[in-house]
């Protein structure tokens, strides 16, 4: 089975925000919740660098480790996913993510942020697959249709990979060759605990 | 004007100079050809492309187990391109799909394009006509509301004149709504006809235009990943076009090339350059004079290109040996070293390409930008190679094709003027009379001291550019050039907020007697004055609910096909125009040729009437059938030279959407061209030499009298398998008789050319030839229907032939403006253009000190235009949601702004103000601060949301930036000045 | 700052600015490419509490946070050092008090029952005291299942129900801390006269109060020491539990988002298993592990020789105060 990954070559991205929107329009996401998003770093200083990011889909992840309900799971494919109907969004997730990919409906809210909502690397839920109840609460389930995340699909300048960890490594890896410049694989080492180093 | 005397001038000094070489007894090839050509020159004055024509910038949720159905259509925001494949499931657009096919973006989109279905979901559309009646917006039938604006058009018309109507007309419609829209226009009787390309790219087309030819890109934004070294100078692409830059970056990665930027601002691009020079707002021809000074000091031109290509530059070497290194440095505050380097690099790391956007065009001097530009690729040899070129990057997704169609105020469609050859030539293609279309137009009576002007003369006249129809409004009706002040706007879809002078246009807006907007949105217009009556509110639907072809930047149309039924009461462009031309009284001629199905013109059928007329820019070739054939075999054609192998069904040989010029009718299966200009392949192939558009000698008056002649064809340059080894001219009937070639065109062909010639059939030219023999045999020959000229680094017709810097308007160096002034008033376009006084004020009343921040302005990747659409798109008016203006860290350090706050932007005329948020960042420079210009809906502080009709208004609102941008207008085109005013910042 | 400050700063401002001029741009050339940051560079370089944040358009702060490695040491603590701090000092308790329980049994009236009763907490007081406990007996469970329920109590009930449970537990919590909150308030009106720590403390303290002796008894008023430590530890401990729970309840209120949501659920974590061990002693004393003193909390009316043997100077200053209060026989 394939583990599969993001990759953001940074030295691509251009902050066009087409992964968050192709995200939004995907599965239909809310205003206020942006399962993906584009953080610039250094902004206006010769450093400057872009990166895309969301649920890194990580090995041993940090939100399944300290969810009080063990609400979540990871399939085959490496996916780590989390079922709505477990989840009382109590915030630990969010808390114990590197990323901020834990989203919640309610912010501030005492009482209840609601269910919390995250990247599905495009592979729905527990539901099953392509049903109404999948499609509600997480959106398209663009992996079961064989296809990959449409955020990576729709990246503007292909920075954004999905796929393989190892293909996209490799492609990266590539990349890094031939133009003799890499600002790294952002998140890699704290997700995967690996770098992709060239 | 200035201009046309000048332009007179040299028609004389051609004139003379047939005289001459008839004399001459002895007959080499070359002044035959030479000879030829000023017979095409008088051709040109009475039937195909005149100068005149060419001297105006004519401008130039999914349910499962439901089949979906794929639609294809094309994104209708920037001028990429990109594919859009729509998922339809019971008429409802459930889903996107990544075109992987599409040899432009390869799947990819930016953040609109990723959102496109949410526009025709859209629950803040206009739902169904409307009608500003005491102030209250009233619902009313399609019916009420084209018969009361027909009415109220008609009545305009008895009272003021056809010219006190003004039609604003868009780069969101189709080439054949665009196309529709001009003929409208026509048949309407003004030339008061425009759209956004005024304001985005007409110094662009002007300029380009006058140096070698056509007013487009040259290359294509796939071809960039052939470029070496890549330059963008007032362009953020990565903003303003995201998916180019994946060509570019994988360019810059595959050839290690070098990408430099030049803006004030340390942009999204910028951040990916491998080098960024930060450059004075509206300083970019002492920039590029600053690059040449080194290039000629070192001579590291290509001066055989230029020796063979080139006319004019000796003029332009003069020019730029006053921009030495200290100078460039006092004006622009880039060093010399910096820009030695920079220079080299573009001269020596060849092919190298030059992009620019609206940080050149949108400017006083913005034609001129655009030559100095154009003349640094022609000193380097960098124009028509692959890799290299002149790409330039257009705003709208249809911005390249309304423009081909005439939605200019200065041409009839296909940029073939306005002078009486070219509304005979679309005359004869729409079988209608050329007296009745003459009989449309006013008659103006002498005013001011202005003699009057016949019918004819008012008809052969170009209009009033959008940039300021305000003036035109509120302006004594001495004071405009034309029977009375305008009086009515009919605006297809056109943002309100996009030209500067907003508290100006406030005025005029109140004062019209009628506004129409027909547009899917209310748009800034419908809700930033105080109007009580006489506005009428169409809803357009979008593109994605009709069908049709658009031209991208590169010149390639794509068919889109229709993905849903227009939603609510929306109906599309062809169906409106068709409506208002049949209330006005014109729809059975307007029509004729053009299939009506219920209401609604067939597009296909408009598009097969441009293919019928439009020779002159290769516009023949392009029929629906061959452009729907590509929107299938999207997948055959190659990345980087967008062909598709010879052998494919269907496509094969030819180019992806078939670039224009696609020569010829479609059945000789011309392939379009992917380079414009390229030597190097035949024309059958997409080769090409530079347009021989401007005669064949040029006489240049010297100060001591005498006169320098410059031969304006080619010199040992020609086209890969051209029968013609040297520069010729533009071909005629008469041409092709003297070279024997006649013999090749069919009866049929002969037959259509001794119609169109009546007595003189010698002089009909290659653009005119309704049965484009004429073309077809200089195909078969290896030539270019138009010629073989050089490019003109100095162009003698226009007002400044070699470009000069000139300071802005509201310069923040009032010490440099009596070296670099501005050009003295003058009248365009119908009215008074005052930018010199205006400077002459500013910089006696110490504006720099009371105003001493440069504001530009600019785009983000999140909207586009005036914004209306896109702010009403919730998927992207989320990620931006106040307008904001960026201040450099030391002025807001200085001032006690704090990131995030709010503060007061002040501007120099009308006491403008605008309240924003202060986005605290070094992207802009000390002293520089940059906002958007998307925003509306908020005025002087004061939010308007109560304005538009209800469910309507946009889900962000904000000032726009056009509430403080000043006047200043370019004199070729009357763009505005866009880009370079000064203001004020304080904290709220 | 009044205005006319405000107009000289800007004034001021002003005249920077303009001496600033010309606004030529500055000498600002550099090479994005080759000067790009370098992740692996920012992540050395950053130090405990750092984050890897940046600008972004939307706004929410939080974010802007690209990547914030303190998550795992969060994940550390919730996981490994938690349970471990929970398992200690609860169990340890618990055993501690079994132990107690075997070696000094239960604490009996040394002269039994008199049959008269004084009253110790009027209606009032056990109204608060109830009110609290019975909330802080929610908070704990709540609170101890969200922690570790997942290892004890899952197992036991499957996925569906305990989700369901903790849900609904989490409700609780949320909602029960605000008659928390109001009960350690009164707590304090009511009690804070006789809680003031005094010499007869420390004696109190010296005999261990009497605690692991029999028939030993050392003076005290109307709370000894204590109690006069349970009541101050319910004080701190609510005012702290009741501040970090604040800051949970309405996230992101602090400045620095996240890493301040990680400290407060830290604090009130480990101060809660810290609460919950003192408040099982308390519970015990006050009922199982000795003789008549849940009355005291039950009907208020206690046996007046509990009271002489445990309040000996409130015994006396009650029955001097109101000398009906003891009509004998």
């Amino acid at each position: 089975m394939a583990r599969v990954k993001f990759l953001c070559d940074a030295d691509r991205c251009i902050e066009c925000n087409a992964c968050v929107t192709a995200c939004k329009n995907e599965h239909e996401v809310p205003w206020g919740i942006n399962r993906r998003r584009v953080v610039t770093i250094n902004d206006g200083k010769p450093g400057e660098r872009s990166v895309s990011m969301a649920c890194m889909h990580c090995t041993d992840a940090p939100c399944a480790a300290v969810c009080p309900v063990s609400c979540f799971y990871t399939t085959a494919d490496a996916v780590v996913l989390h079922s709505k109907d477990l989840c009382i969004g109590c915030g630990y997730c969010f808390y114990a993510c590197p990323f901020g990919a834990p989203q919640y409906p309610k912010v501030g809210n005492f009482g209840s942020r609601g269910k919390m909502d995250k990247c599905t690397y495009c592979a729905g839920g527990p539901e099953d697959d392509f049903s109404t109840a999948e499609f509600e609460k997480y959106g398209r389930n663009r992996l079961a249709e064989g296809k990959l995340p449409l955020c990576a699909e729709m990246c503007s300048t292909k920075s954004l990979l999905a796929g393989d960890g190892d293909i996209i490594a490799s492609i990266y890896k590539e990349r890094v060759m031939k133009r003799g410049y890499g600002s790294g694989a952002w998140g890699w080492k704290t997700a995967y605990r690996e770098t992709v180093a060239v | 004007m200035l201009t046309k005397r000048r332009e007179a001038t040299a028609g004389r000094a051609r004139l003379q100079g047939i005289a001459a070489g008839l004399a001459s007894g002895v007959l080499d090839r070359r002044s035959f050809l030479r000879r030829s050509g000023l017979a095409a020159g008088g051709v040109a004055a009475l039937g195909s492309l005149s100068l005149g024509a060419v001297r105006r910038a004519e401008a130039g949720p999914v349910v499962a187990g439901v089949k979906s159905e794929i639609k294809r259509n094309i994104c209708t925001h920037c001028s990429v391109g990109c594919s859009v494949i729509a998922e339809v499931q019971n008429g409802v657009w459930v889903g996107q799909e990544p075109a992987f096919d599409s040899p432009i973006n390869r799947g990819s989109h930016c953040a609109k394009g990723a959102a496109v279905r949410e526009l025709v979901h859209g629950d803040r559309r206009l739902k169904y006509p409307m009608k500003l009646v005491n102030g209250e917006w009233t619902r009313v039938s399609w019916d009420q509301a084209i018969g009361e604006i027909g009415d109220k058009m008609n009545e305009i018309r008895a009272k003021s004149g056809a010219d006190s109507v003004y039609l604003l007309g868009s780069a969101k419609f189709s080439n054949e709504g665009a196309y529709l829209f001009r003929k409208f226009g026509a048949f309407w009787g003004t030339n008061s006809i425009d759209h956004q390309a005024r304001i985005c790219h007409s110094t662009t087309v002007a300029g380009v235009a006058n140096t070698w030819g056509y007013g487009a890109q040259t290359n294509s934004y796939n071809d960039i990943r052939n470029s070496k070294t890549i330059i963008f100078m007032g362009s953020n692409a990565a903003e303003a076009h995201p998916v180019s830059l994946q060509h570019v970056l994988s360019g810059k990665e595959m050839n290690r090339a070098n990408m430099i930027v030049l803006d004030p601002r340390f942009t999204r691009t910028a951040a990916h350059a491998t080098e960024f020079v930060r450059i004075r707002s509206g300083t970019d021809i002492a920039v590029i004079w600053g690059m040449m000074w080194h290039i000629f000091q070192n001579g590291w031109e290509d001066k055989a290109f230029i020796q063979s290509r080139v006319v004019g530059m000796d003029l332009v070497r003069a020019e730029v040996a006053k921009w030495n290194p200290e100078e460039v440095e006092r004006v622009t505050g880039v060093p010399g070293a910096q820009l030695r380097k920079v220079a080299e690099t573009f001269a020596k790391e060849r092919p190298s390409t030059f992009i620019w956007c609206m940080g050149g065009t949108q400017h006083t001097v913005g034609t001129a930008n655009v030559r100095a530009y154009c003349n640094l690729l022609l000193a380097t040899g960098n124009v028509g190679v692959y890799g290299g070129g002149a790409n330039i990057f257009r705003g709208h997704c249809n911005v390249q094709g309304a423009t081909d169609m005439g939605l200019d105020i200065t041409s009839l469609p296909l940029y073939y003027g306005l002078v009486e050859g070219a509304w005979k030539h679309w005359a004869r293609v729409w079988e209608v009379d050329y007296d009745y279309l003459q009989a449309r137009f006013d008659d103006v009576p002498a005013k001011a001291g202005r003699p009057a002007r016949t019918r004819k003369e008012n008809m052969e006249l170009p209009g009033i550019p959008s940039t300021r129809w305000f003036d035109a409004t509120s302006f004594n009706p001495d004071d405009v050039d034309q029977r009375d002040a305008l009086k009515a706007m009919v605006i297809f879809g056109h943002g309100g907020n996009t030209v500067p002078r907003m508290p100006d246009m406030i005025k005029a807006l109140e004062k019209l007697e009628l506004l129409v907007v027909a547009d899917p949105h209310p748009t800034t217009f419908a809700a930033i004055s105080g109007r009580k009556n006489g506005t009428y509110l169409l809803p357009i639907c979008t593109q994605f609910e009709t069908e049709g072809s658009r031209t991208a930047s590169n010149r390639s149309l794509q068919w889109g096909e229709k993905v849903v039924n227009p939603i609510f009461e929306s109906k599309d462009d062809y169906e409106v125009i068709y409506r208002l031309a049949t209330k006005l009284g014109f729809a059975d001629r307007m029509f004729k040729n053009i299939k009506v199905a219920n209401n609604r013109p067939v597009a296909e059928d408009i598009l097969r009437e441009i293919n019928r007329g439009g020779w002159s820019t290769g516009y023949s070739g392009q029929s629906p059938e061959r452009l729907k054939a590509h929107m299938m075999n999207k997948d055959k054609f190659d990345l980087v030279t967008l062909r598709a192998p010879a052998n494919t069904p269907d496509v094969g040989g030819d180019y992806y959407g078939l670039p224009w010029p696609c020569w010829g009718t479609p059945e000789i299966k011309h392939p379009g061209t992917h380079t414009l200009y390229n030597t190097n392949l035949h024309v059958k192939d997409g080769g090409g030499t530079f347009r021989a558009r401007f005669g064949v000698v040029y006489a240049d008056k010297q100060a001591d009298g005498t006169t320098k002649e410059y031969n304006m064809l080619a010199e040992g340059s020609y086209s890969k398998g051209s029968e013609l080894t040297d520069g010729y001219p533009e071909f005629t009937f008469g041409i092709l008789k003297k070279l024997g070639w006649d013999k090749d065109l069919t009866e049929a062909e002969l037959a259509t050319i001794t119609k169109i010639g009546g007595a003189n059939p010698d002089t009909v030219g290659w653009a005119i030839d309704l049965s484009g023999g004429i073309i077809r045999v200089c195909l078969d020959h290896g030539v270019l229907p138009y010629g073989n000229a050089k490019a003109r680094a100095t162009a003698w017709n226009l007002p400044d032939p070699v470009p000069v810097h000139r300071e802005p308007i509201y310069s923040p160096r009032p010490d440099l403006v009596a070296k670099y002034p501005t050009r003295p008033d003058a009248r365009q376009f119908r009215m008074a253009n005052v930018g010199f006084s205006v400077q002459k004020a500013a910089v006696d009343k110490g504006v720099a000190k009371d105003f001493p921040i440069i504001l530009t302005s600019g785009r983000l990747v999140e909207y586009e235009g005036g914004g209306e659409e896109t702010r009403s798109n919730r998927w992207l008016a989320e990620l931006q949601q106040d307008m904001f203006v960026e201040v450099n860290t030391a002025d807001a350090a200085a001032r006690g702004i704090v990131d995030g706050s709010w503060v007061w932007v002040h501007g120099p005329e009308n006491a403008a103000k605008a309240r924003v948020k202060a986005l605290v960042t070094d992207r802009v420079g000390k002293g520089v601060a940059f906002m958007p210009f998307h925003f509306a809906g908020w005025y002087q502080g004061v939010d308007q949301r109560g304005n538009y009709p209800k469910g309507t208004d946009p889900i962000v609102l904000g000032e726009s930036v056009n509430t403080i941008t000043t006047y200043g207008y370019d004199p070729v085109t009357g763009m505005h000045e866009g880009k370079v005013t000064l203001c004020q910042i304080r904290a709220a | 700052m009044n205005a006319w400050v405000k107009s000289l700063l800007a004034a001021l401002a002003i005249t920077v600015a303009s001496a600033l001029l010309p606004a030529v741009a500055q000498n600002n050339n550099f090479f994005p490419t080759k000067e790009a940051v370098q992740e692996e560079k920012l992540l050395n370089a950053l130090k405990p509490g750092e984050r890897i944040s940046g600008r972004i358009s939307i706004p929410d702060e939080k974010a802007a946070n690209l990547i914030q490695p303190e998550g795992r040491e969060w994940r550390l603590f919730h996981q490994e050092k938690l349970p471990v701090i929970a398992g200690v000092a609860l169990l340890g308790m618990l055993l501690a008090l079994t132990i107690f329980y075997l070696v000094r049994g239960r604490i009996r009236i040394d002269h039994g029952f008199s049959g008269k009763t004084i009253t110790r907490f009027a209606s009032l007081d056990r109204f608060t005291h109830w009110l609290t406990a019975g909330c802080f007996m929610v908070l704990a469970l709540s609170g101890l299942n969200v922690s570790i329920g997942r290892m004890v109590i899952l197992p036991l009930f499957g996925p569906e129900t305990f989700a369901m449970l903790t849900g609904y537990g989490k409700l609780a919590h949320n909602y029960l801390a605000f008659p928390f909150m109001v009960g350690v308030v009164l707590m304090f009106v009511l009690w804070i006269r006789d809680n003031i720590p005094n010499a007869l403390d420390l004696e109190w303290i010296k005999q261990g109060g009497g605690l692991f002796s029999k028939g030993k008894h050392p003076p005290a008023k109307r709370f000894n020491a204590g109690q006069k430590v349970v009541f101050w530890l319910v004080m701190g401990g609510g005012v702290v539990m009741s501040a970090s729970g604040w800051f949970l309840l309405f996230p992101y209120m602090a400045e620095n988002g996240v890493t301040s949501m990680q400290f407060w659920t830290t604090i009130h974590a480990v101060l809660a298993v810290i609460f919950i061990a003192a408040m099982l002693a308390h519970a015990y004393i006050g009922s199982v592990g000795m003789e008549g003193a849940f009355d005291a909390m039950g009907t208020g009316e206690v046996d007046l020789n509990w009271a002489k043997e445990h309040h000996s100077l409130w015994v006396a200053e009650e029955q001097a105060k109101a000398p009906k209060v003891a009509p004998a026989e």
